[in-house]
């Protein structure tokens, strides 16, 4: 009796005392409640390569490829996509140039301020263009940019998009002060053909000074965005004037108070040459507008001398919405924009940052 | 004065003396009872006993009663009561024995007797029916579920009863989160003390308020299904009424020390009742505390205490008053559902997202904190003998919290979050345009190898993304903070019951209750996690309306008097802020008869209650108007704020919303006759009406003052046909049971991050058909002590309506689903289909129209409908107990989201039903060329989309051994083991839910699913409970 009591009595001791020993992890929360802060994260700082105009002078138009070597480009951080404008996606410049990561992911900004330094290891990413056309009339050179493969060949690249790739090809240097704008003037301006391997403003920060408004913009809508987007019969353009869009961009309350006010009705639905699907007035259209209307980015177009400036916008961006002044948009005063130089089918298309990026010359 | 009074004192107990003295002679002279003796008494020092035995409840004579008599193990002498419940022992030796006493319908009790010259007179020894059991069983068995913002709810429902099936089934069947008859938490009943405790808000079970005090919550009185009960109507699963007055706690001292694989490491527990003292006074205390993590679940743990206190005084023989006071203060980590997909990379179906390594330290972020103290004041008079009145007061308040991880305009930082898994990359159907296997593989890898943690929150990372944040101050804003969920009650019930006896044939009970119920909703910034400041902004609005500050305002009025939105520091309220009020009244009355071998009651009850909605802040979106009742403006934009529902009435979220207030009025019937031989034939029926809850009525409570449309009561019919033998050792049960519950409604709430805000569905008009049988026997084997026991409970559960459903947004005025039907909610059709080769093609008939094959039924989830049990026990009489049980479980299914069952969802993008053609179709499953190619509903796209999960059929083994010892007849000691799923059955699915979202498909012509989310049950685990009593 007194050896079982005994035995007992040693289990009732022994055994819950060696669990709280083996396994004191656990009970951190129970006894204290508390956790320890971490520490701040250290900045990488690696050997540098190559420049940022030396990569995209790698690209041939047309011919995207997976960098196969061990290239490391360095450039601190130019864009922000805290107000939305800039989407998944970051610009990094250096002396020679900057370049689009397409990381893939959403509130970049951060991790990646302004002025960060971030150090780039391009082997296993992939090298491509976006808005290249090779049209001599019509097209001209886009942006290249660094992304994935993109297996279904719709695009040149993809987003880098897992964490894992981003973490073992794309580093955090020491953060610094943002980028200043470099003011540029017409001639500076990249032409057709123009790249980040020629034109050494492309893809970076600039100031583009006197602005005048073209009285022009460009967008497209979707009549239903759920179903084929290459459908003629989905598609809306409104292009050549201005259709009563006087902000930067369309919210989807913006599109919708346009459809309410009848300010497109006129527009035909399909692409150009394609009268077969009515107007956007017709009540089926305009029925299926409002229900499935999303945000719209828009282009609207100044000139700077003689060199037409798509100032394009995204729909979900912060200051969509906002109203560009009305003595802008009646030539009486011309304004100052800073944002980033993109080229687009041989176009050049300017992308604000925020709508600070916007000054109206008195 | 004082001798006067004295003196007649004195004489009066003389007299009362003398008075019991020569009944308690003429008792022993007209005694009926047998008593055999085993022992013959030695000459020389001899006594006896005498007593009687009553129902606990009433004091009603226990005629027939069995009553045996030990010393040490041995057995001395066994008789039975008498007609009046009276006994004798009256030659037996001096000694300390021991006086076993039972009861058919009664729960047996040991008084322990000291034999001293002289026949002892116990008076009394009270019975308890067998309706009050006494478990072991604990809410906290319950691993809490974390629905994680899916909409979902999860609320253990516990079988108690001390009947065949129910013993078993009770704590044999939570395992598997079994759920009686396939009702939901709600429709059971919870009392304490008489008073019915079930949530005002949602009318879930509160097990949770005195989770951890097992031994002073150990006593419970139940019934069954629709049955009637003492203390209140009851509904039509089952009521459980929990003692909880420190007399009905177990006399002594008790220690025990518990240890288990499955929930928490370590529970110590301590309990005290001194029992009715000679002056009439009781008090007992209990006080535990659960530590520690398990085996199975990381990020799990608990930090529990627990502590009860209470004390009771009886006033001679008439008065009793008691106060009681007990709360289970609780910090809990909760574990998340994942897919089958995370399960099967990180190779373990228990893997919990909730948590991460913070500075190498484990961190959960879904912690449930509690305190809620719960106060009982009860008074009971028995003014008669066959009169018991008792009026009961309780009073709940303290902190319900849970706290979450929240974040502003930066990436989404749980682990399984979609796009961080390789399915997002990659699926082998190429319409779901997920084309980069390389990107799957690279995805595939970090999770294999836990590279930076993948599999884990990355707390570093959430504190350096803060810390570096800093504004224009040098202050850090917080992206990712620590938010609490709070639900803070007060909650005070008033009951009054009469039982009135008022002949041999006819008991009256009756009695009323009011309910005042206030509880804020609101959410604090429990942790800042490293930054210095939060913002109270609406960031879902915030990409809506980006381009009006005032749009985005949780509390637009301190954003208009201070012209910026509130920074918050840790422990300040943000987000939303309201009460919820709810009063209830109800009354009740139960007759029952009996006569002979017949038994029957007749109960009726109304009751009224009334809800609404009290916003604290005025929101941004849904301004309303101000005091003057004027439009309000942005100060910004000049843009008016008020909104207005699509009726033109405003939109309000600040102040009183409307009344929703509803009559209800129930009655149930019953009768039972018993046969000689143990035999038991009873029927009952009912007829029950209930309000909504409050949780169930407002589109979208934390934002506005919106409820329901259509809202209405819920009404219940069921009945239930039982026998039961009981002889012998025999016991029996069968039970049929059918019920039809109708015009439920349903609210789920959930975070839809393709909307980028919380989505709401409301859904009314669900039905649904219960119909089963219950089975319980327990058998005595040839070998002494050993039984065979069993239980099966097979039922079926399903959906009888097409109910209709209403979905908002949080951000928005916009309705999205405005009361549209669930075409596909409570079957869907499957057509004639050839396969050849692996292509499957559906068969047409001679008109082109696909040929209905069959109707697939959707049934209640997250139960089995089929469950049985058999065990094998013993029980020696040196109190070793072994049992060994294997149960089967079958016909589980998963959790429907209405979304998929709507023809939104299933014809896809391409939906062009005309109402008419929905109606054809809804009406008997017509699908035509014509429906598929204009229309867009295809035979494919219903079995995909509209399809309910069938768990897999479950075969478990559990084993349990205990043993006690007597030390000195004083002292006892003892343990138990009991170990579960002994076959270490890992792929075991205990419930889950669907996500409430779509996948587009390339084709734009149909829509995929997500992949549900699911719990599993514990592989192997044991508990080891340890015990010392005195």
């Amino acid at each position: 009796m007194k050896r079982i009591y005994n035995i007992l009595l040693a289990a009732a001791i022994i055994l819950p005392s060696s669990v709280l020993l083996n396994s004191c992890d656990e009970f951190t929360p129970v006894f204290t409640g508390k956790y320890p802060e971490p520490e701040s994260w250290e900045p990488v700082t690696m050997e540098v390569t190559h420049t940022i105009q030396e990569l995209a002078a790698m690209y041939t138009p047309g011919q995207e490829f997976e960098i196969e070597d061990d290239i490391v480009i360095a450039g601190k951080v130019s864009t922000s996509d805290q107000a939305g404008n800039f989407y998944r996606s970051l610009y990094i410049q250096d002396e020679t140039g900057g370049i689009e990561l397409k990381m893939g992911k959403t509130g970049l900004y951060n991790e990646y301020k302004p002025g960060q330094t971030v150090y780039v290891s391009c082997k296993g990413l992939w090298l491509g263009m976006y808005g290249y056309d090779e049209d001599d009339r019509y097209g001209g050179s886009g942006m290249v940019q660094l992304g994935y493969e993109d297996p279904t060949g719709e695009y040149e690249t993809s987003y880098i998009e897992v964490q894992y790739l981003i973490d073992s090809h794309i580093y955090r240097g020491e953060e610094g002060d943002p980028i200043e704008p470099v003011v540029i003037t017409e001639s500076d301006l990249p032409g057709q053909w123009d790249t980040q391997a020629t034109n050494k403003y492309v893809g970076t920060l600039v100031t583009l000074q006197n602005l005048t408004y073209g009285n022009e913009i460009f967008t497209l809508l979707y009549v239903n965005p759920n179903l084929e987007h290459k459908a003629s019969s989905n598609r809306v353009f409104l292009s050549d004037e201005t259709h009563n869009v006087t902000t930067w961009a369309m919210s989807e309350q913006k599109v919708k108070e346009h459809l309410e006010n009848g300010d497109w009705d006129d527009v035909n639905v399909g692409n150009a040459n394609d009268y077969t699907h009515g107007t956007v007035g017709d009540p089926e259209n305009k029925a299926n507008l409002l229900r499935y209307a999303t945000p719209a980015n828009v282009s609207q177009y100044f000139y700077m001398g003689d060199r037409d400036i798509q100032i394009r916008t995204s729909g979900y961006c912060r200051f969509a919405d906002l109203e560009i002044d009305p003595a802008v948009l009646s030539g009486e005063k011309t304004i100052n924009a800073t944002g980033i130089l993109t080229m687009y089918q041989g176009s050049v298309q300017f992308i604000l940052l925020d709508q600070n990026g916007i000054v109206v010359n008195e | 004065m004082n001798r006067k009074l004295l003196s007649i004192i004195l004489i009066a107990i003389f007299a009362l003396s003398y008075i019991a003295g020569a009944q308690s002679q003429d008792r022993q002279k007209t005694y009926g009872g047998r008593i055999e003796y085993y022992v013959n008494p030695v000459t020389g020092d001899r006594g006896g006993v005498e007593g009687s035995v009553v129902n606990r409840t009433g004091r009603v004579p226990i005629p027939d009663a069995v009553l045996e008599l030990f010393l040490g193990d041995k057995l001395v002498a066994k008789g039975n009561s008498d007609e009046n419940g009276y006994f004798l022992f009256s030659e037996i030796d001096n000694g300390d024995y021991r006086l076993v006493v039972s009861a058919p319908g009664f729960s047996s009790s040991e008084v322990n007797v000291k034999v001293e010259g002289f026949i002892k007179d116990l008076i009394f020894v009270s019975l308890l029916s067998s309706d009050i059991v006494n478990t072991n069983f604990d809410e906290s068995n319950f691993m809490e579920f974390d629905m994680d913002d899916s909409g979902y709810s999860d609320t253990p429902s516990l079988l108690y009863g001390n009947d065949v099936y129910s013993n078993i089934a009770g704590y044999g069947f939570s395992a598997i989160r079994f759920k009686n008859r396939g009702y939901s938490s709600e429709s059971q009943d919870v009392y304490l003390s008489g008073v019915r405790m079930n949530d005002a808000i949602t009318g879930y079970t509160p097990w949770s308020l005195w989770s951890g005090l097992n031994e002073a919550m150990r006593s419970k009185e139940t019934s069954m299904g629709t049955e009637t009960y003492d203390y209140g109507f009851g509904g039509y699963n089952g009521v459980t009424n929990i003692l909880a007055t420190p007399s009905s706690v177990r006399k002594g001292w008790r220690f025990s020390l518990l240890t288990n694989s499955a929930l928490y490491r370590l529970r110590f527990m301590a309990s005290y009742a001194s029992g009715e003292l000679d002056n009439g006074w009781s008090y007992a205390f209990n006080v535990s505390a659960r530590l520690g993590g398990n085996d199975w679940v990381k990020g799990v743990y608990y930090r529990s205490f627990a502590y009860y206190a209470g004390v009771e005084k009886k006033f001679g023989d008439i008065h009793r008053l008691s106060l009681v006071a007990f709360a289970s203060p609780t910090n809990r980590g909760a574990q998340n559902a994942s897919t089958q997909e995370v399960y099967d990379l990180v190779g373990d179906n228990m893997y919990n997202s909730n948590w991460g390594y913070q500075d190498g330290k484990l961190r959960n972020a879904r912690v449930r904190k509690t305190h809620e103290p719960v106060f009982i004041l009860k008074y009971t008079a028995t003014p008669l003998d066959n009169l018991e009145a008792t009026a009961t007061v309780t009073y709940r308040t303290g902190k319900n919290g849970y706290t979450a991880l929240d974040w502003y305009d930066t990436y989404d930082p749980r682990p399984d979050y979609y796009r961080n898994l390789p399915s997002y990359f990659w699926m082998e159907d190429k319409d779901y345009g997920r084309t980069s296997y390389d990107k799957y593989a690279w995805a595939q890898e970090a999770w294999l190898t836990n590279y930076n943690n993948t599999q884990h929150i990355n707390w570093d990372r959430l504190y350096n993304v803060n810390i570096h944040n800093t504004d224009e101050e040098g202050l850090g804003r917080s992206k990712y903070i620590i938010e609490e969920r709070r639900t803070d009650q007060n909650d005070i019930n008033i009951n009054g019951n009469v039982k009135w006896r008022a002949n041999d044939w006819f008991t009256l009970t009756g009695g009323l209750n009011w309910r005042w119920n206030k509880t804020e909703y609101y959410k604090i910034a429990d942790d800042l996690l490293g930054g210095d400041y939060y913002i109270n902004i609406d960031q879902f609005a915030e990409r809506d309306f980006a381009s009006d500050p005032a749009m985005i305002q949780n509390d637009l009025d301190y954003y208009l008097s201070n012209g910026s939105a509130q920074r918050l520091s840790a422990g300040d309220k943000y987000g939303y802020d309201y009460f919820a009020n709810v009063r209830d009244a109800e009354i009740w009355a139960n007759a029952s008869f009996e006569k002979g071998h017949f038994r029957g009651y007749a109960a009726i009850e109304g009751g009224y209650s009334k809800f609404w909605r009290d916003g604290v802040y005025r929101k941004g979106l849904f301004a309303g108007l101000d005091e003057n009742g004027q439009e309000i403006k942005s100060p910004v934009t000049g843009n008016i704020l008020t909104s207005y529902d699509k009726d033109g009435n405003v939109i309000t979220s600040k102040g009183r919303s409307d009344v929703a207030d509803f009559f209800t009025y129930s009655a149930k019937i019953g009768a039972s006759w018993f046969f000689t031989g143990g035999h038991r034939i009873y029927a009952n029926a009912a007829y029950m009406n209930d309000a909504p809850t409050f949780n169930q009525s407002f589109i979208s409570p934390r934002t506005r003052n919106t409820l329901v449309p259509n809202l209405t009561t819920t009404k219940t019919v069921s009945a239930d046909i039982n026998y039961t033998y009981s002889n012998n050792g025999y016991d029996f049960r069968l039970t049929g049971f059918w019920t039809k519950i109708m015009d439920q409604t349903d609210m789920m709430s959930f975070y839809d991050d393709s909307q980028n805000s919380f989505t709401n569905f409301a859904m009314t008009g669900i039905d649904q058909r219960h119909m089963g049988i219950e089975l319980g026997f327990e058998i005595p084997l040839y070998l002494q002590n050993v039984f065979l026991q069993g239980v099966l409970s097979w039922g079926e559960y399903i959906y009888t309506s097409t109910p209709y459903m209403t979905q908002t947004i949080d951000n928005s005025a916009e309705v999205i689903i405005d009361n549209q039907p669930v075409t596909y909610w409570k079957s869907h059709p499957i057509y004639k289909k050839t396969t050849v080769d692996g292509v499957v093609t559906y068969d047409r008939d001679a008109s082109g129209n696909y040929i209905l094959d069959k109707e697939q039924k959707h049934y209640v989830p997250s139960t089995p409908q089929l469950a049985a049990d058999l065990g094998i026990r013993y029980r020696s009489n040196s109190y070793w107990f072994v049992e060994l049980n294997g149960q089967f479980f079958a016909n589980s299914y998963l959790d429907m989201n209405p979304l998929y069952r709507t023809m939104t969802a299933v014809a896809g993008p391409d939906n062009a039903m005309t109402d008419a053609a929905l109606e054809e179709h809804s009406r008997n499953w017509f699908l035509n060329s014509t429906i598929q190619d204009d229309m867009g509903l295809s035979p494919q796209e219903i079995e995909y989309m509209a399809a309910q999960e069938k768990f897999d059929p479950v075969f478990l083994l559990n084993a349990s051994v205990g043993k006690s010892w007597y030390i000195d007849r004083k002292y006892n000691f003892g343990f138990s083991l009991e170990v579960k799923n002994i076959l270490n059955n890992r792929g075991v699915k205990t419930g889950g839910y669907e996500q409430t979202r779509l996948i587009d498909s390339e084709s734009k012509t149909r829509y995929y699913r997500f992949d549900p989310k699911y719990f599993y049950m514990s592989g192997v685990n044991y508990m080891l409970n340890l015990y010392f009593r005195f």
